[in-house]
């Protein structure tokens, strides 16, 4: 879908100028992450932001918008660099498992679960 | 509380409306272009170029419809009307006071371009003209509406400027609307009775005249940069809002045709 026309290609030329992709993030709120919304199609950066604008916030719902050309994203989508075949488990953040072995142990000294702490 | 008084009112109820002739010529001339121009740029939904054109396009005349309803609120206190749908629905087509730039129909893309651009750049006058209005409810609203128009500004001058630099059909297209619009394009300033009135009581900053002069300067420049031909002296300028024409008369039809279906309604 999205054209690698150049962006100048349709200045001054009768031909219809071509249509590329933008992808748009939002703000909701200050402070907030920026979270992909969704896309545009444009001719231009000018049009995408307006689009974007109408698509994206002319319900009040961001404060603030990124626009990005689709095609200047650096576009990383290799299974051997991303999904490697040999376990990684051990690369993970989440350390060692104690869920199972707290579980015993309350068993074998017959102590129940801590509630969650209510305040 | 009073305005006179010194005390600057903090809500739209607390603050009475001046008695002032041609306050309601103002507000209905204002209401009326937003009004017409919202509902002929809306029948591009679902027909605009692209997807995302027609989105922009619908939300710009649903802008206008808002306008129009904040302003005909205005315009019942004024007049003690019922509330806004009574004044943008139950008139006959010669009680209308729009600008004759309006009355052109919808047109091709160019014209709708060409119609938006002579008619932001003029209101955008207009309302900085209204921006100090003595009339705190008044300036309150231009107050909103300037932060709405600006962006209207940018999108249609966007388009302006694409279609004037696109060479062959869109240039073409964007020359032969100009041509048709220029007699008209100045009719926003037609002057209002009782515009002297206005002027006194602080609500008007500037006469009608002064305005055009201003906006025609402005756009000058614009058209210069962008080698379009220069805007014609305004045709019949002293029947600039009335003697509404054909195409108004059907759009009146096709904007009144829900309400009239069953007057008593609560929609």
């Amino acid at each position: 879908m999205a054209s690698k026309a150049s962006p100048r290609a349709s200045e001054g030329s009768p031909a219809a100028p071509s249509l590329e992709a933008w992808e748009v993030f939002r703000q909701e709120k200050d402070g907030d992450p920026m979270r992909h919304g969704g896309s545009v199609m444009a001719p231009d950066a000018d049009l995408a932001m307006h689009y974007a604008r109408e698509l994206f916030g002319r319900r009040q719902e961001s404060v603030r918008l990124w626009i990005v050309r689709r095609a200047d994203i650096v576009d990383l989508h290799d299974p051997d660099l991303l999904q490697p075949p040999l376990d990684r488990s051990f690369k993970k953040p989440g350390g060692y498992v104690m869920r199972d072995k707290l579980a015993a142990a309350r068993a074998a000294a017959g102590q129940a679960k801590p509630k969650a702490r209510s305040r | 509380m009073t305005v006179a008084g010194g005390q600057p009112a903090r809500t739209r109820a607390t603050a009475p409306v001046p008695h002032v002739e041609g306050l309601d010529e103002l507000l209905r001339s204002m209401a009326d272009d937003e009004f017409v121009i919202g509902f002929s740029d809306s029948e591009w939904t679902g027909i605009a170029p692209l997807l995302e054109e027609d989105i922009a396009m619908s939300s710009l005349a649903q802008d206008e419809l808002g306008h129009a309803q904040a302003l005909y609120g205005l315009l019942a206190e004024v007049t003690g009307a019922a509330d806004a749908d009574t004044l943008a629905y139950d008139r006959e087509p010669a009680d209308y006071r729009h600008a004759r730039l309006l009355d052109h129909g919808r047109g091709d893309w160019a014209m709708t371009i060409a119609r938006r651009y002579l008619y932001e750049t003029s209101d955008a006058v207009r309302l900085a003209a209204l921006a100090q209005a003595s009339w705190r409810p008044l300036a309150e609203l231009v107050g909103k509406l300037v932060r709405e128009e600006r962006y209207h500004l940018m999108h249609v001058g966007l388009w302006l400027e694409r279609l004037a630099t696109t060479g062959g059909e869109p240039r073409d297209r964007l020359l032969a609307a100009l041509g048709m619009l220029g007699p008209d394009s100045g009719t926003v300033f037609t002057p209002l009775p009782g515009e002297a009135a206005l002027l006194e009581a602080g609500i008007l900053a500037r006469p009608m005249v002064e305005l055009e002069r201003d906006w025609r300067v402005g756009v000058a420049a614009r058209f210069e940069g962008l080698r379009l031909p220069g805007l014609p002296p305004t045709q019949d300028p002293a029947r600039g809002r009335t003697d509404h024409g054909a195409a108004f008369v059907w759009l009146h039809g096709e904007f009144t045709m829900v309400r009239r279906s069953d007057p008593a309604a609560t929609w």
